[in-house]
């Protein structure tokens, strides 16, 4: 038997900041939401979509990738994070980026301030890529988690400076197409090269350990990382330089890709010795449910039917939600309580196991408040996007009011765990038998 | 020199750690089949154990709890806790109390 070394966790203030800001992303993503109900009734390039769409993918889902991903990272690749304060130096320009940023679309201000925001968010994307990379070399062994890690930070630093580069064209006008072109590549290589690649090289590692289910075979994960890469490079030049009428092709890589993603996970979950699936496996396997509707919705866009062009505006924007509110979302909400708990406990209580009797970590936070958090998302989500494919500002207000209430409960609960205090704890007594 | 555990003994130091519980689980890790090995050479107690998943962030958690909840049970002995990978967990190393556990939950 071959010893092993010891834990590989990062200190918590790598970690935890990240779910602070995280949950107040969230929560003002929900208020601008209901500020904003006027905005989806034409086109996607508006000042409060974009507001929203990068609240939502900066300060709210990526902001948490990146602190989840410190805590994940040596779970996944079997060694210690390269550097921890490369990872607060991250979250610093990650959270003023975000924040100037969203004050610049909300209020169209497109000159330096949106300079800087801009430089601050790519040097935070450098260096989070840096750290993962490095940390992939320090692994023990290369495994196709590792692959689809390190492609997706690459990815975020390649969606990042195409923003830049957008970014200076408001001022500068040098690209030679109007700015929705780059618009799209710069959407579709964050949507499906960061949030997808990173969500499937670490789901594919942790859903199976979290059902205690065997994974054995690698093989429709190979595929999925090379099919979604392949069609998201031939789109990216076809985009650039080409402009075919392959889109629905390249599409269909990607969803392919996904599919057996889905596949993996299916086949997993079967095998799995774990009966009790809690509400944040519950809302996790949602959130997989949820991916079907942007990977239909995807097969439309990409085919460019003859919709009238309000329907697809309509159709655009449900796509756009359907990866951000729906599907990243939803499995932020599930997965925050498999991991936001367990790291919380491991610094409170890590001194104290087998000496005392300690709570567990499901003990740490609000069930109640989670169920309804659940419900609340549920209910909010289906109402957006009812609410945008018709129209109907009525119901679209009432979507954010959903959201709203999600977020204020998944905080409330975020915030019950980081403020967390040891309580006084009952020494175990070992029975009675001596040596 | 090594020497054969004795059964009594044995017993006393699984009712021991016994008392860790994989937080995750919520299944104490004796049931779960995670201690592998234990064994008295002189005044040292070896114990091998492993995780449910290699890179588990919960390596360092378990084994001082295990370090230290033994140096307590048996203080005149010198206690190394080592984490091993190999064999892998599997369900099946499991005892049947575990997968009544696992099951009824």
């Amino acid at each position: 038997m071959s010893t092993a070394t010891s834990s590989n966790s990062p200190g918590k203030w790598v970690v935890l900041p990240h779910y602070a800001f995280a949950a107040l992303a969230f929560v003002a993503l929900s208020i601008l939401l209901l500020f904003s109900t006027d905005a989806f009734g034409g086109h996607y390039f508006h000042p409060k979509l974009l507001t929203l769409t990068h609240v939502a993918t900066l300060g709210w889902a990526t902001m948490l990738i990146f602190g989840a991903l410190y805590q994940l990272l040596p779970v996944v690749l079997d060694c210690k994070l390269y550097s921890e304060k490369l990872g607060i130096f991250a979250f610093g320009f990650l959270g003023i980026g975000t924040i100037l940023l969203a004050w610049c679309f909300w209020h169209f201000e497109l000159g330096y301030s949106m300079h800087l925001a801009a430089c601050s968010l790519v040097i935070s994307f450098i260096l989070f890529t840096i750290n993962v990379i490095q940390t992939a070399r320090l692994a023990p062994k290369w495994t196709i988690e590792s692959d689809f890690i390190v492609t997706s930070a690459i990815w975020l630093l390649v969606t990042g400076i195409v923003g830049l580069v957008m970014v200076l064209n408001f001022t500068m006008a040098f690209l030679p197409v109007e700015h929705t072109h780059y618009l799209k590549l710069h959407a579709h290589i964050g949507m499906s090269g960061w949030f997808l690649l990173l969500i499937i090289g670490v789901g594919a590692k942790l859903i199976p350990m979290f059902l205690l289910a065997h994974a054995e075979r690698t093989e429709k994960l190979n595929w999925s990382y090379n099919l979604i890469n392949v069609g998201l490079v031939f789109f990216i030049i076809d985009h650039i330089f080409l402009h075919t009428v392959f889109l629905p092709v390249y599409a269909a890589l990607v969803v392919a890709g996904v599919a057996l993603f889905l596949l993996f996970i299916y086949e997993t979950a079967k095998t799995r010795k774990r009966q009790d699936v809690d509400l944040g496996m519950k809302q996790t396997f949602v959130a997989l449910a949820l991916l079907l509707l942007p990977l239909l919705l995807v097969m439309v866009i990409s085919s460019q039917l003859n919709f009238p062009q309000q329907l697809l505006s309509a159709v655009y924007l449900v796509y756009g939600i359907s990866v951000f509110l729906g599907f990243i979302s939803a499995l932020i909400l599930g997965q925050t309580f498999k991991t936001l708990p367990f790291i919380v406990w491991m610094h409170a209580y890590e001194n104290y196991v087998g000496r005392f009797k300690t709570p567990l970590p499901k003990d740490l936070y609000s069930h109640t408040l989670q169920r309804w958090q659940n419900v609340f998302y549920l209910l909010g989500f289906i109402l957006l996007i009812t609410g945008v494919l018709f129209q109907n500002q009525q119901i679209i207000l009432a979507g954010a009011i959903g959201f709203t209430l999600t977020s204020i409960l998944y905080t409330i609960n975020v915030y019950k765990l980081l403020l967390h205090k040891v309580q006084e704890l009952k020494p175990f007594t070992y029975g009675k038998a001596s040596v | 020199m090594e020497k054969q555990v004795s059964e009594d003994f044995g017993q006393q130091v699984f009712e021991t750690l016994k008392y860790i519980i994989d937080p995750e689980v919520g299944i104490n890790i004796v049931d779960l089949g995670l201690v592998y090995e234990v064994s008295l050479a002189g005044d040292t107690l070896e114990i091998a154990l492993t995780l449910t998943t290699q890179g588990c962030p919960m390596s360092g958690t378990i084994i001082n709890a295990a370090d230290q909840i033994l140096k307590e049970r048996f203080p005149d002995l010198d206690v190394h806790v080592n984490l091993v990978w190999s064999p892998p967990w599997t369900i099946d190393m499991m005892t049947e109390d575990g997968m009544r556990q696992l099951e009824g939950k």
